[in-house]
């Protein structure tokens, strides 16, 4: 591309010089995304594979050769079952609790004006700048004391009412015509029912947005449940995947390369599919919620 | 309207007199969740690590106070700088080759005319989506040094196997390219963010002055983007300094220690029970990102 200028192609006519310029744009934006999805692909299709055949010829895909053996056994040796359901209701406790309570926690800043305001405020953003790795120590401790080790309350409380989706509804709801909250007061609507009734369903593409943000950062968050919950009871989908590391890495006496490198595979693309599936069906949201979480930090 | 208005006025004192104490309390119910989680969760741990840091409490027993002690034994401690030196290291291995190739992908990505826009879009962005934990243990498979992917493609071309996640000189660059392959695609959709605040009638007059694209990139889309690459720098920088489960995944600090991050360092006084030490430690890189982070935003700030 910056070479154009100097190469040969520059004394090209104009038409041919952008034909070529456009074909090279191109060829580069396929390799590089090729280079992208190449990890994630190549392990969705190598799980299908025998896992003689996976350490084999790890560049050769034959169809007739697949099999569902890796993820059989993946099934029935790791609790990935109950690693999916822990981390499905955690999904819904913890995202629930912070799609309905950081709207209405910035509702109340956007527009209320109360004593106390700027330094709750103050609180939201401190929170937010706060590394996660800080506070595992003394909240691991706080767990003990309160006897929440491998609990659900552990795993879903903390980051519960997430300090960066209040920052981000306030702004959305701060967007909202106040003309309409007292038309709504007019007609003898609750305060609660303002929120309810009128503002949720005014900020419903902001909350979309948050929620698809939500679930992402649930489904793979990993250092906190990897401190907190840590029995096979309670592990959470990003535990039961990250002990299936250890196996390969020389914990798990007496199973054979070959075997493990299959379950792995198999394991990682059942944790890969759900979350590919919604990007791929709610890509606008997404962009807009990573576009909007970017601002965090 | 003038109809709504004058009905709005007559009905608002009676409306407010009845809601009025509702109207002073909503807000405080409103917020009062995040105060509860907020108080539970943040402050009280916070204060609980300062008090600990000041000890040598193992988890169990009775704490002694040892004053600066765990500061001053951290900040004399080979393995403390070099969990720095580490993370630095991969700082530099990742932050500027990001920001080069994120540059010009958003660049290209920026042409409306393109085709297949919207698929690269997306096949940028797959990797950033994909569990951290499911992508980490792909690429020990993938890197593996007798069976992995990689090591069959390069002996396609004679070279022979790299031992990328058994020796410390691989390692680093192994794991700083999981990192690059993840993260990439979110810079890029925050530069493209930032292309599309630029004014088009810009590029129109270099054009009619004859001035070439990569003159173009240089001196329009580059200064005028200064702010939003200072921005992905900030970003970037705090999430490398506080690496921890790319690492804690794929080599666990190994091999030699030459993969144990900052944050990983911070994990074994954990695993060690040494808890006053690990509070220390905490405080003490909570000080290194707040004073990268305050760095960076006075970079930020606009000079005029």
């Amino acid at each position: 591309m910056t070479t154009l200028a100097t190469s040969p192609a520059a004394r090209l006519p104009r038409g041919p010089r952008r034909r070529r310029a456009r074909i090279l744009r191109n060829a580069f934006l396929l390799l590089l995304t090729g280079l992208f999805l190449a990890p994630v692909g190549w392990a969705l299709l190598s799980a299908f594979k025998t896992p003689v055949d996976i350490i084999r010829d790890p560049l050769v895909f034959d169809p007739t050769g697949f099999t569902l053996e890796n993820f059989l056994r993946v099934l029935r040796d790791v609790p990935i079952a109950s690693g999916f359901l822990t981390t499905a209701i955690v999904l819904v406790l913890k995202g629930g609790m912070t799609l309905f309570f950081a709207p209405l926690a910035g509702f109340a800043f956007a527009k209320y004006e109360f004593r106390g305001k700027s330094v709750i405020f103050g609180a939201v953003l401190v929170t937010l700048m706060l590394p996660t790795i800080v506070l595992i120590i003394p909240l691991l401790l706080e767990m003990k004391e309160l006897g929440w080790v491998d609990t659900y309350q552990a795993l879903v409380l903390p980051g519960s009412v997430d300090a960066f989706a209040i920052f981000w509804m306030r702004q959305v709801i701060s967007a909202v015509p106040d003309e309409l909250l007292d038309a709504a007061r007019v007609d003898g609507c609750s305060e609660f029912g303002i929120f309810w009734r009128v503002v949720l369903p005014v900020i419903r593409p902001g909350v979309a947005g948050l929620g698809v943000l939500t679930i992402m950062n649930i489904y793979n968050d990993f250092v906190w449940p990897v401190v907190i919950a840590n029995s096979d009871r309670m592990a959470t989908l990003q535990v039961v995947l990250s002990t299936l590391a250890q196996n390969i890495t020389g914990n798990r006496i007496g199973a054979d390369y070959a075997t493990v490198t299959g379950e792995l595979l198999a394991a990682s693309s059942l944790a890969l599919v759900p979350l590919l599936v919604l990007f791929i069906a709610l890509q606008k949201q997404f962009i807009a919620g990573i576009l909007a979480g970017s601002v965090k930090g | 309207m003038t109809m709504s208005t004058t009905l709005r006025a007559r009905a608002l004192p009676r409306a407010r007199k009845g809601i009025f104490l509702t109207r002073t309390l909503a807000p405080y119910l409103f917020v009062l969740p995040f105060v509860a989680v907020f108080v539970a969760f943040s402050v009280y741990p916070l204060l609980f690590t300062l008090r600990l840091s000041f000890t040598n409490w193992r988890g169990i027993g009775p704490a002694e106070w040892v004053g600066l002690g765990n500061y001053s034994y951290l900040l004399t401690n080979a393995g403390f700088w070099q969990g720095l030196a580490n993370s630095g290291a991969l700082w530099l291995l990742i932050v500027p080759a990001q920001m080069v190739l994120a540059v010009i992908v958003a660049v290209l990505l920026n042409d409306m005319k393109l085709r297949l826009r919207g698929f690269y879009r997306v096949a940028f962005i797959v990797p950033f989506v994909t569990p951290l934990v499911a992508i980490a243990q792909i690429w020990i498979v993938l890197f593996d040094q007798n069976y992995g992917a990689i090591n069959s493609v390069l002996g396609l071309i004679g070279i022979p196997p790299i031992g990328w996640l058994t020796t410390s000189a691989w390692a680093k660059p192994t794991l700083a390219l999981l990192f690059l392959w993840k993260t990439t695609g979110f810079i890029v959709i925050i530069l493209l963010s930032g292309l599309q605040a630029i004014d088009d009638t810009l590029y129109e007059a270099a054009d009619l002055d004859g001035a070439s694209r990569s003159r173009q990139l240089w001196s329009i889309t580059v200064p005028l983007l200064r702010r939003t690459l200072l921005f992905s720098v900030v970003l970037q920088t705090l999430a490398v300094f506080q690496m921890f489960a790319e690492p804690f995944v794929v080599t666990q600090g190994g091999p030699y220690g030459s993969t144990t991050t900052a944050g990983l360092y911070l994990y074994d006084n954990i695993t060690r029970a040494d808890l006053g030490t690990g509070a220390a430690n905490s405080f003490l890189l909570v000080i290194l990102v707040l004073a990268l982070s305050l760095g960076f935003v006075r970079l930020l700030r606009p000079k005029d």
